[in-house]
């Protein structure tokens, strides 16, 4: 009866079909088993004579994702050579040429996929992204667009940020990351880079909301991180700040703008020392950062150290040669290495390119007073006061020492009238400011000056301001967010050995 | 009327104010008028021992040969710590590649290099031929212990008119009989001739002579067994002369036995064992310190350099390596207390003018900084050194921020040395810092083709080529970063984001 049986319903015949075990690969593909993949894909190509297409295309991938592109462009050219149809072996042809720097030649290619496909979201993501590279924001805008319309994703709002942001036009970069930020608000990436793209408008409170959202979703978002504590150290809760950084730093020990944030942490806290020894580990791991330099000489200048001050600030100024605070900073150290001259000409410098901080005149007119010139003090303090009103109508705060200083220094020069702003109108503010600021006792004997018995006051507290003038620039700048928090850096991270001191002896 | 002292008694006087050539030549005197007179005989053979003589214990050499045919470690894969061919393994919180330069993959610049210094091994013949002669120990490498082929060579120079002792016409049982002729004999054989094979049938003879009571005989040929490569003959030989008498010299060939048989844990106990017996023995305190810097165990190996300090504050090896162990965890002023002492006792060589130049442009004292580094400039001895300087001084340019300067001494590091890695990745950062890529692109590929185990180079290649869209190169460049640095957070990034851009789309 069995043979009967088997007779009756014959096995089914071995049909080469080319596509028998598709759903195997793709089995083990997926579950990244590529070891047995790749067996099966070369036992399936032996049968086929390589006509299978799907198990060429499979290597192909594998091959990319360990890194080979040259070889998996190959194999997906054959793919499209199988299958000319299909838009997306051209895709994927696309793609490797993209991801071999190419972009040219993949723009090319993706626009015949588009032919062949025209409502596909990644052909227009990925025309926008290779327009990016070569620098063509015109059409990289338009295509990245056209992908949003026809899906939402947030790697294509993240692009189209980038793109924006490149072509330097912040503001719409904001309005692309808010809708993003709506469309997915889970998203620690798009969150971060919202939060810093408002630290850098300083709008600090919707900066903050987005970056501890941020990290309710991800913890150990080192960026986030970061740009949150340099926020609290603007607002001088410095003990909070450490918090955060102590977290970061198990993560990224070795962190240029870690180690600089903790340093001006240690600075505001008061611990000159733990905060040179910090900044110095930072300018040791990145020799060419200038914010390190800036506040390396910052910390020098309070601790009274002039000569290495001057060495750090001059190192700054080389290699960031267009801020005028940096160049009053130099003044100040000159001013007390007794080099007048060179002083007075670094001040005339960062007066040339300040436009806004009226700190810079108003040392340089001490300067010119403290050596006579009472003219050219005048001027300078009438410049300063021009800057002041006009930061006064945008409703910034001044620091206290400044109005002090500047009320003391219109007495000497005899011009007290119209000194409405220094009025203690916002007096409450500046003292719950100046908790977190550091040392503002201007010593008041340090130096002799002026002639006249009857401003001799006035000016030893200014001369003791020309030495703690520097802290409130200190304060502004360490809440400048530090480079790797920002989504774009103009170089890539310079690395250099370090040192290769000890060497044999002996 | 003069009257000429006796020839002998004035060779004798000359050998022990240590004026060797003098000694042998009155001897040589002595010996043509009378040819059988032992007493001048010996004296020759000494003072012409003691011409070439260098202390067994510091040679330690291994050819590329013994680094890599020769298998006398018992366990192939050895637990983290317990071995010195795994560097990177035991971390003992030393400062990371970041911070502290790298010889060779995982195992940081040391402060001190001995002829036995060995910074990591190559792993197969191949590598080991291509990489630069000097990566491996202080001397260029040969391909089975090189120096002791020069030293043989070394005496036909002391005596033109050719060997003084014809080794194959001694007959050496004679000579084995006579305890005062052998030990001068066998150490003319063994430092001046290189002759091992002669020197061990001479000590195997004498020791028998002995009816093997004599500690100096089992250690003289556990000295030959050690150079013919029989580890564990020596080791019997050794242990048997420390049952005789405890001398540390034999503590410390036996330590060196362990080493080579890759026993670091052994060394050690053993080590301590000598400590119990000598106490505040500088030598074998220096050992275990040694021993613990090899599996870079920077911490523990500071602590046992500080005990040698409270022995011997001289101790040069020791005031380096705590010196550079300060420099390289942020405290150059320290760094500099410690190089200042060595300048103080006397020593006057390059790399101290250059150690001290570094120092204080670090502490900031910047009045010291420049005068050192001319200093060091002045005593350079070969074109290595002065490229070294040179990248120095080109360090304090960047650090003035004056980049001209910087790429200027950089190029002239080049000049001297041209395979000076550091200074290629260096000059290829300045030169992107100008905007120019490819250049700084092919200067990247010459230092990651000459160092491979910095992950500076490939980290930066790996940077450039992501931002100009390679990512093929990047990615292949990130790799070997990772390799070199497994723990860099940058570079972990940049994988990921490649990885990202491979797996999606």
């Amino acid at each position: 009866p069995l043979r009967r049986r088997k007779r009756q319903a014959p096995k089914a015949p071995e049909l080469p079909i080319l596509e028998r075990r598709n759903w195997l690969i793709h089995l083990h593909y997926i579950r990244k088993d590529y070891e047995t993949c790749k067996a099966m894909i070369k036992e399936q190509l032996q049968e086929t004579q390589g006509m299978c297409e799907y198990a060429i295309y499979v290597q192909a991938l594998i091959l990319r994702l360990e890194g080979q592109i040259q070889p998996s462009l190959e194999l997906f050219q054959s793919c499209a050579i199988l299958n000319p149809t299909s838009p997306d072996n051209l895709k994927q042809v696309a793609r490797s040429l993209f991801l071999l720097g190419k972009h040219k030649a993949a723009i090319e290619v993706y626009h015949e996929a588009g032919k062949l496909n025209e409502k596909d979201w990644e052909i227009n993501h990925n025309l926008g992204v290779c327009y990016s590279f070569i620098k063509d924001f015109q059409n990289s805008e338009e295509q990245l667009n056209a992908a949003l319309k026809l899906k939402k994703h947030d790697r294509t709002f993240m692009t189209l940020g980038k793109v924006h942001l490149l072509a330097g036009d912040t503001n719409k970069a904001i309005e692309v990351y808010k809708s993003a930020v709506e469309f997915s608000p889970e998203n620690a990436e798009l969150l971060t880079t919202l939060g810093l793209l408002y630290l850098q408008l300083g709008r600090y409170q919707k900066a903050f909301e987005h970056l501890g959202n941020a990290l309710t979703y991800d913890p150990n978002n080192y960026k986030a991180i970061l740009a949150a504590g340099s926020m609290m150290q603007t607002h001088g809760d410095f003990d909070v700040a450490m918090n955060k950084y102590r977290v970061a730093a198990c993560m990224v020990p070795e962190s240029p703008p870690l180690w600089n944030n903790i340093g001006m942490c240690f600075f505001g806290k008061k611990k000159y020392v733990a905060a040179i020894s910090c900044l110095k580990r930072a300018h040791y791991l990145s020799p060419f950062d200038w914010k390190v330099l800036y506040n390396l000489g910052l910390v020098h200048l309070t601790m009274q150290q002039y000569a290495s001050a001057f060495h750090f600030l001059s190192a700054a100024t080389n290699l960031q040669p267009r801020l005028g605070e940096l160049y009053m900073l130099l003044a100040v150290a000159l001013t007390n290495l007794e080099d007048v001259d060179n002083a007075r000409r670094s001040y005339e410098q960062a007066v040339a390119l300040d436009q806004s901080n009226p700190l810079v005149n108003l040392n340089f007119a001490i300067l010119l007073y403290n050596h006579g010139d009472k003219k050219g003090a005048l001027q300078q303090y009438q410049e300063m006061e021009r800057k002041v009103n006009i930061l006064n109508d945008s409703n910034t705060e001044f620091d206290p020492e400044l109005m002090d200083m500047a009320q003391k220094m219109a007495a000497a020069l005899q011009v007290g009238e119209s000194l409405e702003w220094t009025k203690p109108v916002k007096d409450p503010k500046s003292k719950q400011r100046s908790a977190g600021a550091p040392s503002k006792t201007p010593g008041s004997s340090q130096q002799p000056l002026g002639t006249n018995q009857a401003l001799e006051q006035a000016m030893s507290s200014a001369a003791g301001y020309n030495k703690s003038i520097t802290l409130p620039t200190g304060v502004s700048h360490h809440s400048q967010p530090t480079p790797p928090s920002l989504a774009l850096e103009e170089e890539p991270d310079v690395e250099t050995t370090p040192t290769r001191a000890p060497q044999p002896e002996e | 009327m003069e009257i000429p002292m006796d020839p002998l008694f004035l060779a004798w006087s000359y050998f022990r104010r240590r004026k060797f050539q003098p000694c042998s030549n009155i001897c040589s005197k002595i010996l043509e008028d009378s040819p059988y007179d032992q007493a001048a005989w010996s004296l020759k053979t000494r003072a012409l021992t003691e011409m070439v003589y260098i202390d067994e214990v510091e040679v330690d050499q291994e050819g590329i040969a013994e680094m890599l045919l020769d298998e006398s470690s018992i366990a192939q894969v050895a637990r983290p710590g317990t071995s010195l061919r795994l560097p990177g393994t035991s971390h003992g919180g030393g400062p990371t590649p970041a911070i502290r330069p790298m010889t060779q993959s995982g195992r940081p610049i040391t402060g001190f290099v001995r002829p036995s210094t060995q910074s990591g091994r190559p792993g197969t013949m191949e590598q080991a031929i291509r990489t630069p002669r000097t990566a491996h120990t202080a001397r260029p490498v040969t391909s089975a212990s090189g120096r002791f082929v020069r030293l043989g060579t070394a005496s036909m120079l002391t005596n033109p008119e050719g060997p003084f002792i014809n080794l194959s016409r001694l007959n050496l049982a004679k000579y084995a009989q006579k305890p005062n002729l052998s030990k001068t004999l066998f150490e003319y054989i063994f430092h001046h001739e290189n002759d091992v094979k002669n020197a061990l049938d001479l000590a195997a003879l004498a020791t028998e002579n002995a009816q093997f009571k004599d500690w100096w005989w089992k250690v003289q040929l556990g000295k030959c067994y050690y150079r013919l490569g029989l580890h564990r003959e020596s080791e019997k030989q050794f242990r048997s002369a420390l049952n005789h008498q405890e001398v540390v010299d034999t503590y410390l060939y036996l330590a060196k036995v362990y080493q080579r048989l890759d026993q670091p844990i052994t060394a050690l106990n053993l080590f301590k064992q000598g400590l119990d017996h000598f106490p505040g023995e500088v030598t074998l305190l220096t050992g275990i310190a040694r021993i613990h810097e090899e599996m870079n165990n920077i911490t523990s190996a500071t602590e046992y350099y500080k005990d040698v300090l409270k022995q011997d504050n001289t101790h040069v090896e020791a005031i380096a390596c705590i010196g550079s162990n300060h420099f390289y965890t942020d405290q150059p002023e320290i760094a500099l207390r410690f190089y200042r002492r060595l300048l103080q006792m006397g020593v006057y060589n390059c790399q101290l003018y250059n150690n001290l130049g570094l120092c204080c442009f670090y502490a900031q004292q910047y009045d010291m900084t420049l005068s050192s580094f001319e200093r060091a400039l002045a005593l350079v001895a070969n074109d290595e050194e002065q490229a070294d300087v040179w990248y120095n001084i080109g360090h304090v340019a960047v650090g003035i921020g004056d980049l001209t300067l910087a790429s200027q001494c950089f190029k002239l590091a080049l000049a001297f040395n041209n395979d000076h890695a550091e200074a290629y990745n260096n000059l290829a950062v300045l030169e992107l810092r100008r905007g120019h890529i490819e250049q700084s692109k092919a200067f990247l590929q010459t230092a990651a083709s000459l160092a491979p185990h910095m992950y500076e180079p490939h980290f930066n290649y790996s940077t450039l080529s992501d931002k100009i869209g390679d990512l093929q190169s990047s990615y292949t460049a990130a790799q070997r970063s990772e390799d070199a640095f497994p723990e860099h957070v940058d570079t972990q990034q940049i994988l990921k984001h490649l990885r990202q851009h491979f797996a999606v789309l």
